[in-house]
């Protein structure tokens, strides 16, 4: 090991050589500090009258950079094509433990909750500005405020001729108003909406059809130093020595860094054990990266491996020895005494990766006791309190600029990528920019639970469902789907649970839990329906319509009225032509699913390609989502769920061997294209006369998995009760 | 021997490690981050660029194959403000979600229209292989579409 004592190592290395970065064109921050030309947080104006509209949450591809700047529009009375949109910084607090917390802007993006969260105090906070620059022309001008009107980004006087820009206002208006508003400021009843509710394209278009670096991974800053890290391969695995000769040896290279696993007790992982190589340029640093000779030892996981733990879980969704009881009502073994109909079945689906298309990166530049941090992250509480505690520094002394992320899934949500950045960049006198490759973001994901299920179903002489036994088996310990409806509903249930413990990190995966749990629990209920000599879509409207309301513990989540699940199937089903003829090897599934917020049904028509393939030629959908913000965004959400529903159902599968994930590129894990895609897809949102909004992003993926499965039962009579489903047709 | 080439036709030369792939070269020592890293194995499409008018994924094209080579990248599809009518047509489709993989979508559908002016279903599925992580593929299909019609009527 030749481990040199590293701190001084560093620096006099740093010292030693000169800089010869070439240095691209620095992109403007999205993020500037809040400072002069701003009227409250949400709205700035510089020097030539340029206003740009300023929303708080970060945009991953769910949109809400445009709902956010709709809300503002809004109250604002601004057009969105004439005016900037960019991303707020982090206008939160710094608590007594020294780290950060929101304020009265929610700036993190997750759980479908975002558009909600900002409602109220977005508008607000919009139509304040609105109000001040009104009283600062009516001062100015002398006139009465009632004679004022604001439109399109200018004062205007409603009879007379004057009217000017809101720039002419911002200086006197600036300064008193920094606030963001909960109360006390009457913003627009829903009838008066002309921009919420209408179809807006997403702001950064343009910016992102012409190329604009507005990515954190596009993110430069001068005199910076590139840093690739070899990661030990092996689950919560440990570095034992390394020897960085041939890699010092590479031109650029400007020293290598132990980085120590933490927690290293073999918990949840923080970040992993590896090597760090810090080079000029981050070409230099890869192939340096590649040259390394590490020795890790990998023995706590070697016996992880996928399909040891699937058997795992299959076993203890037999014999049920270490189950926890979630919910027990009624007298389940007297139900399925009395039953007229039973099903006993199994379901069983592997770990998915993440993917974000865009690798993890993230620029730190420690200075004394300070640091500032460059990345894209969906929450920006937990990127600074990264930074904070990978310092051991106050959340006060961080700097944090946010970007454009490249898809999230949750991913994004994770430390890991700052924390790296952060302890490299402590030893080192220039900003340090650590950039993962597409093997590091799979191999150190986060990934979803993997997991079995038994599930027993009995049904009554009416063909009502009468009982519910679901036993789940995953490698995480929560009951999450083992509570999911019908458990909250059905007269006699037993819902129960097994942890299969092992060395996978799990995180949040688009819609954790309910991503797989609808498609076990949809199926199951078309299963039970099919049993009961019924159609999937009869039984569970009935099912639905008895169910009445599941309360709701906390806001922005509703309550959740089941009766409209109901209303959901059968828009989607008039719209598809559910029941319609259809050719021989053609079938259509449907199902629905309340995920977080929202609920959405989906009706999946296709056709059978030989025995072993399909082709899905129409997707059909009904959403609830609340009041429709951005119904055009609302569409591109509900496409999307449906696309990587499909694809994950269909081909989703990190494979870990001995304790190593080996699949870890498109080469090995499979992700659908254009070709497999739905070439029609009919989404229909739902108005049930909500004055809020509810959320999107998530809801629209886990229905689609069973109506998916479902339809391929119809077409072929083969029940998929394993994913992915290219391995088992 | 410094290898000589053009990006958005702009002369440069290029001395350093021949292996090097020309993304790098891009987004690393020509400031251009419109060109976009997605898997460094030539899968995913992200990294698309032109090299002589031919759609190829720059993270598979060594710096030693390009002497005499033109190259444009998505910054220089567009003339001055005026957009190229691919890039028109995924903005009125509002294709771009995260938009990530956007720069190599759109630089892959200018380079497949050329060849196939009036695209079917068919050539699309077979033309198109980009991944799309957020799944746009449904408005990809349809921006192609107009795209196409676009340019036959201009
Ligand atoms: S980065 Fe080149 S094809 Fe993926
Ligand atoms: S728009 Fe996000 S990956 Fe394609």
């Amino acid at each position: 090991m030749t481990n040199l004592s590293r701190r001084s190592f560093l620096k006099t290395s740093t010292a030693a050589a000169t800089l010869t970065i070439a240095l691209s064109n620095t992109p403007h921050l999205i993020a500037q500090a809040t400072q002069g030309g701003h009227v409250t947080p949400c709205l700035r104006v510089d020097e030539s009258g340029n206003i740009t509209v300023c929303v708080p949450i970060p945009d991953m591809g769910q949109g809400m950079i445009t709902t956010a700047a709709q809300m503002i529009a809004e109250e604002l009375s601004v057009n969105l094509d004439d005016v900037n949109v960019e991303l707020m910084p982090f206008i939160g607090h710094t608590n007594d433990q020294g780290r950060a917390e929101f304020g009265r802007f929610y700036q993190g993006a997750g759980g479908s909750g975002s558009t909600a969260r900002i409602w109220y105090e977005m508008r607000r906070t919009a139509a304040y500005a609105k109000t001040l620059l009104l009283e600062t022309a009516a001062r100015q001008w002398r006139v009465p405020r009632a004679s004022l009107e604001a439109r399109n980004g200018e004062i205007i006087e409603t009879y007379g001729t004057r009217k000017a820009s809101y720039a002419a206002f911002v200086s006197d208006a600036n300064g008193k108003a920094h606030e963001i508003f909960t109360n006390g400021v009457e913003t627009k009843p829903v009838s008066k909406f002309r921009v919420i509710g209408k179809d807006q394209r997403n702001v950064e278009a343009r910016k992102i059809v012409t190329g604009d670096p507005i990515f954190g991974l596009d993110a430069d800053v001068p005199d910076m130093l590139h840093a690739v890290i070899k990661r030990c391969p092996y689950l919560n695995g440990t570095m034992v020595s390394y020897d960085d000769t041939a890699a010092k040896a590479v031109p650029g290279v400007r020293g290598t860094m132990a980085i120590s696993r933490s927690s290293s007790d073999g918990a949840q992982r923080t970040i992993a054990a590896g090597v760090a190589v810090i080079a000029d340029s981050l070409w230099q640093a890869k192939k340096a990266a590649e040259l390394l000779d590490i020795q890790w030892d990998g023995s706590i996981s070697v016996d992880d491996s996928s399909t040891t733990i699937h058997s795992k879980c299959i076993a203890q969704t037999k014999d049920g020895s270490s189950v926890r009881t979630a919910v027990q009502t009624g007298d389940i073994d007297a139900a399925f005494e009395q039953a007229t109909n039973t099903i006993d079945v199994t379901y069983d689906h592997p770990t998915w990766a993440h993917t974000c298309l865009e690798p993890h990166s993230c620029i730190a530049h420690v200075d004394n006791d300070k640091v500032e941090i460059w990345v894209s992250h969906q929450f920006m509480d937990s990127a600074i309190n990264a930074a904070a505690g990978a310092l051991n520094i106050s959340a006060d002394n961080v700097k944090a600029n946010f970007y454009r992320m490249g898809t999230g899934f949750g991913r994004k949500a994770e430390g890991d990528f700052v924390i790296e950045a952060c302890i490299i960049a402590k030893e080192f006198d220039a900003p340090i920019k650590v950039t993962w490759s597409r093997e590091d973001e799979m191999e150190q994901d986060y990934p979803n639970h993997m997991g079995a299920y038994r599930v027993r179903a009995a049904t009554d002489e009416q063909g009502k469902l009468s009982a519910w036994h679901i036993r789940t088996a995953l490698d995480t310990g929560n009951s999450t789907i083992a509570r999911l409806f019908p458990s909250d509903n059905a007269p006699n249930v037993l819902a129960e649970g097994a942890r299969i413990p092992n060395n996978i990190s799990r995180g949040a995966w688009r819609g954790p839990s309910h991503n797989t749990g609808a498609w076990v629990i949809q199926s199951a209920l078309s299963e039970a329906a099919y049993s009961a000599g019924l159609d999937p879509l009869d039984f569970m409207t009935a099912l639905y319509n008895d169910a009445g309301t599941l309360k709701s513990p906390t806001w922005p989540y509703h309550d959740v009225d089941y009766r409209r699940h109901s209303i959901l199937l059968r828009k989607a089903a008039k719209e598809a032509g559910y029941g319609k003829e259809m050719p021989d090897g053609w079938g259509q599934g449907i199902a629905v699913h309340h995920t977080f917020v929202s609920a959405c049904a989906h009706v999946v028509d296709l056709e059978m390609i030989g025995d072993n393939d399909y082709r899905v030629h129409k997707v059909t959908s009904a959403i609830d989502c609340g009041l429709a913000v951005n119904p055009l965004g609302i569409r591109a959400q509900v496409e999307s769920g449906i696309m990587d529903g499909l694809c994950a159902a269909k081909y989703g599968k990190l494979v870990f061997e001995a304790g190593v994930p080996i699949t870890n590129n498109f080469d090995t894990y499979q992700k659908m294209r254009i070709d497999e895609a739905p070439p029609i897809v009919n989404i229909h949102i739902m108005d049930f006369g909500d004055t809020e909004p509810r959320g999107t992003g998530e809801v629209s993926l886990p229905p689609i998995i069973p109506a998916l499965t479902n339809a391929i039962f119809a077409a072929s009579g083969k029940r998929i009760r394993s994913l992915p489903i290219s391995e088992n047709l | 021997m410094a290898i000589s080439f053009t990006i958005n036709g702009a002369r440069r030369s290029f001395n350093g490690d021949e292996e090097m792939p020309l993304l790098w070269h891009l987004r690393e020592e020509a400031g251009l981050k419109g060109t976009k890293f997605g898997c460094g194995i030539g899968q995913c499409g992200a990294c698309t660029v032109h090299l002589d008018g031919d759609a190829v994924r720059s993270c598979s094209v060594p710096m030693s194959s390009l002497d005499g080579a033109s190259i444009t990248t998505i910054e220089g599809l567009a003339e001055g403000d005026d957009l190229h009518p691919v890039q028109e047509a995924w903005i009125e489709e509002d294709v771009p979600q995260c938009g990530y993989c956007q720069a190599g979508q759109i630089m892959a559908t200018v380079a497949f229209l050329k060849d196939t002016p009036n695209p079917t279903d068919d050539d699309i599925n077979n033309g198109i292989t980009n991944l799309c992580r957020c799944g746009t593929y449904y408005r990809i299909r349809k921006a192609i579409k107009r795209a196409a019609e676009n340019m036959q009527t201009a």
